[in-house]
């Protein structure tokens, strides 16, 4: 046995339990050209000190001290030395040892220690790495070790290539719940829940961190006891050379940071909520008494005011006019933010809405600029939609292309992109030749509160929120918008989609023979409407119509005074009044505001040719509950007097 | 700019060519009232369409009759009148004359979107409009005859 240690190639040292040494290797004695018998049962840190001077006593020490406390083998730092070999005088080699140290116990009691100082390299070293400790990869392994190990608030651990926890950090015994000896050699995938690991997660992770060279998630993991936090996790392979040793895992608790985020969040958007319904109470607010200024006023221009000052009331009422429109838009767009917009399914005449968007809009025209449009025979005529938003869809994308187009052409394309049994796809596309839009700027196209013209001379006016208003609408009607260059020309195209339902009643066309709803005639029964309206053929034709819907008994008032005074001799007797607004003596409006003022709560429905969104809005704040634009479409009529005539049934 | 192209898939309607003056969607509306067995010979669209052309007749009395007392507020008002039955049949051409009367008698541009105060200016216009709705009823005159006339003939 002795031959071993002897002989061993390894330079070696055997100790006993009080430090003395037993033996010494000859491969020991040749390096450091020493006498093996002149140095036993000296006290090894005497024989460094006088035999081996170019040894560092120190980290022997503080090595076989570790080892001695751990019972575990500990290493020394590395030492160099440059050993004068004594056949040669010129040369000198630089060496670098460092000592490994083996404690050997029999139970508690210590019996010897085995010092081996293995040759670490021979070639000359580099100065730089060697003579800063941080260089040294033992000392390194040691730093790297007490650093993972001191790091509570991180899991860290290697995993072999297939799967398999291979070390374990204090961090991730503390935030996993496992010890060490429960989960060495068990596989990762055990942190998943257990959906990730049917959809094969864990794996799918690994393999995408050999593909890309890294893995970043955040997700729910599970601690041993069950519970789960929310984890951030990164994995990297680890190669050693050409081969995949493993992967190197860090894991964090994020499960605070993450509920702070929800609570920010929600924080967040209950305050912009309330900011929208703020937003929209107050442009509430602020339309009326805008309204009554701007009545005021063109009551005021129409007095014989010296040109100055009719000068000076136009620039009023010009700005105001600008005002109204930018509170109007603040007022859509914060409803449509706090989600409080509804689209209003109606009959939608798209050549109608059409025709009248270019004829509202001729007078903004300039004067080298022609407008017209090109209708898709396939569309449908009449369909199922809200006409209104559809035309304000519309009538933004027209007037901001009159508003750049000083010269060449408006057009206006509706095209049926799709239709199946319940639906139509309508594609409707605004194309004009004006300035047009500088590419890096499309992307905010549709962001609120953008204007492209930012510039301080500013030609265009507006609230910047058009188009995101005309966006939100065409998702509300189902549909998206878009922009795109004018192709060859300069200019740009703007285009948006919307759904239409298929009228479940086709519109009788000429010369089929319709017969009457069934439910109208079923309504109808029993009931007395009053119609107030000043133009004969109008009566006549309304007449005729209501007949056919089937009522009987239909009075009729040719002004608002007289409606006013039948529904106030027979309060009880009518179900509905229509009621068109222009009308001599008493107008629709006045009408309806002295039958309410009688405490009547009976449905009326205006009419009116004036089919403005602004308009119907103030109808209904004047106590009007619905409204059928004029020419009256029979279809939508007929809409209206259902849902008020059954509205009156289930409310009796 | 025409704008409707006629959707009904029958043959009847579409052979009769009525231009620009008519907007065929709203005047189907009408006659579709005809039909029921107390009305085989479009009596009801037909009184609905000459009781129109009486009463622009006498609107247009009206008109002038205003004209010549320079009162825009009565012109505004009947060009108002005329304007709702003339948009009930779907005579299109009509119509916007009578709107731009209302407008102009209201003291304000064609649009009606911008205040136009010039009185003389806007008498003037109202005077050359009433010329041309004049002519407009005509054309819808000639229309509606031959086109009662071929209905007839067919049945």
């Amino acid at each position: 046995m002795e031959r071993i240690f002897a002989l061993t190639p390894v330079p070696t040292i055997v100790l006993d339990e009080s430090l003395h040494i037993i033996q010494i290797s000859t491969s020991f004695c040749t390096r450091s050209d020493l006498d093996a018998t002149a140095c036993r049962d000296l006290h090894i840190y005497d024989f460094v000190r006088t035999k081996t001077p170019e040894l560092n006593v120190h980290s022997l020490q503080h090595a076989i001290d570790k080892a001695l406390t751990t019972k575990q083998k500990a290493f020394s730092t590395t030492v160099n030395s440059s050993v004068q070999k004594n056949n040669t005088t010129t040369t000198s080699t630089t060496t670098s040892w460092h000592f490994q140290v083996t404690p050997i116990f029999e139970g508690d009691k210590l019996l010897y220690i085995l010092v081996e100082a293995p040759l670490e390299d021979n070639a000359p070293v580099d100065d730089h790495l060697t003579k800063e400790p941080y260089g040294d990869p033992r000392y390194t392994s040691e730093t790297y070790r007490i650093l993972i190990n001191s790091v509570k608030d991180y899991a860290i651990f290697m995993i072999d290539k297939t799967g398999n926890v291979t070390t374990w950090n204090p961090g991730a015994a503390l935030i996993k719940g496992y010890q060490q000896e429960d989960i060495i050699g068990k596989n990762f995938s055990i942190f998943y829940g257990e959906e990730d690991r049917k959809a094969r997660k864990p794996q799918k992770e690994l393999e995408i961190c050999l593909r890309e060279g890294k893995v970043e998630d955040e997700g729910w993991r599970y601690r041993k006891d069950g519970t789960r936090f929310w984890a951030n996790v990164l994995i990297r392979p680890v190669h050693r050379g050409d081969k995949l040793y493993g992967f190197c895992k860090v894991t964090r608790d994020l499960t605070e940071r993450k509920a702070a985020e929800l609570r920010l969040i929600s924080a967040f958007e209950e305050a912009s909520k309330l900011k929208s319904t703020f937003l929209a109470n107050m442009s509430h607010e602020i339309r009326t008494p805008m309204h009554g200024m701007l009545s005021a006023l063109s009551l005021l221009m129409d007095t014989g005011l010296t040109p100055e000052q009719h000068e000076l009331a136009s620039i009023i009422q010009e700005s105001g006019s600008v005002l109204l429109q930018i509170i109007n838009n603040i007022l859509d767009y914060s409803k449509l933010a706090a989600g409080s917009f509804t689209t209003v399914m109606d009959v939608i005449n798209l050549p109608g809405v059409v025709y009248n968007v270019i004829k509202c809009n001729q007078a903004s025209l300039k004067p080298n600029v022609t407008f017209d449009s090109r209708l898709d025979p396939k569309i449908p005529r009449t369909a199922r939609g809200d006409p209104l938003r559809y035309r304000q869809i519309l009538q933004n994308l027209v007037g901001n292309a009159l508003k750049f187009t000083d010269s060449g052409s408006i057009q206006i394309h509706v095209t049926l992109v799709n239709n199946d049994e319940t639906s139509y796809e309508v594609m409707t596309e605004v194309i004009d030749t004006g300035i047009g839009i500088p590419p890096n700027l499309t992307g905010s196209l549709f962001t609120p509160f953008t204007q492209l013209d930012n510039s301080s001379t500013k030609r265009y006016t507006g609230s910047g929120l058009g188009l995101s208003i005309c966006k939100r609408l065409a998702e509300l009607m189902g549909g998206t918008i878009g922009y795109r260059p004018h192709s060859a020309l300069s200019g740009s195209i703007f285009w948006f989609i919307v759904k239409l339902s298929r009228l479940e009643v086709q519109t009788s066309s000429f010369p089929v023979r319709a017969a009457p709803n069934v439910d109208i005639t079923r309504l109808a029964a029993g009931k007395q409407i009053l119609l107030a309206e000043d133009n004969l053929i109008n009566q006549t034709v309304m007449l005729k119509l209501l007949r056919k819907f089937g009522f009987e008994k239909v009075d009729v008032a040719s002004n608002g005074e007289e409606a006013v005074r039948a529904v106030r001799q027979k309060p009880l007797t009518y179900s509905l009044i229509l009621m068109d607004i222009s009308m001599p003596v008493l107008d629709g409006i006045e009408a309806t505001t002295e039958i309410r003022k009688s405490g009547l709560d009976i449905p009326i429905i205006a009419m009116t040719a004036n089919a403005l969104k602004t308009d119907e809005e103030a109808y209904l704040a004047k106590g009007l509950n619905d409204y059928v634009p004029k020419p009256v479409d029979r279809e939508l009529l007929l809409r209206v007097l259902e849902k008020w005539l059954q509205r009156s049934i289930s409310l009796a | 700019m025409s704008l409707y192209i006629a959707h009904a898939n029958e043959a009847s309607h579409q052979e009769f060519d009525f231009g620009d003056n008519v907007d065929v969607g709203t005047f189907e509306q009408i006659l579709d009232m005809d039909e029921g067995e107390e009305d085989d010979g479009h009596e009801f669209s037909r009184s609905i369409v000459f009781g129109f052309l009486e009463q622009a007749e006498t609107t247009f009395v009206k008109m002038e009759r205003a004209l010549k007392e320079n009162d825009l507020r009565q012109l505004s008002e009947l060009g108002h009148y005329l304007k709702g039955s003339s948009a009930t049949l779907g005579f299109t051409k009509v119509k916007d004359q009578c709107e731009k009367i209302q407008h102009w008698g209201a003291r304000k541009d064609e649009t009606g979107s911008n205040p136009e105060t010039d009185d003389k200016k806007n008498l003037k216009l109202i005077n050359e409009s009433l010329k041309k709705v004049r002519e407009n009823v005509e054309e819808v005159n000639n229309l509606m005859v031959k086109y009662y006339k071929q209905l007839e003939g067919e049945e």
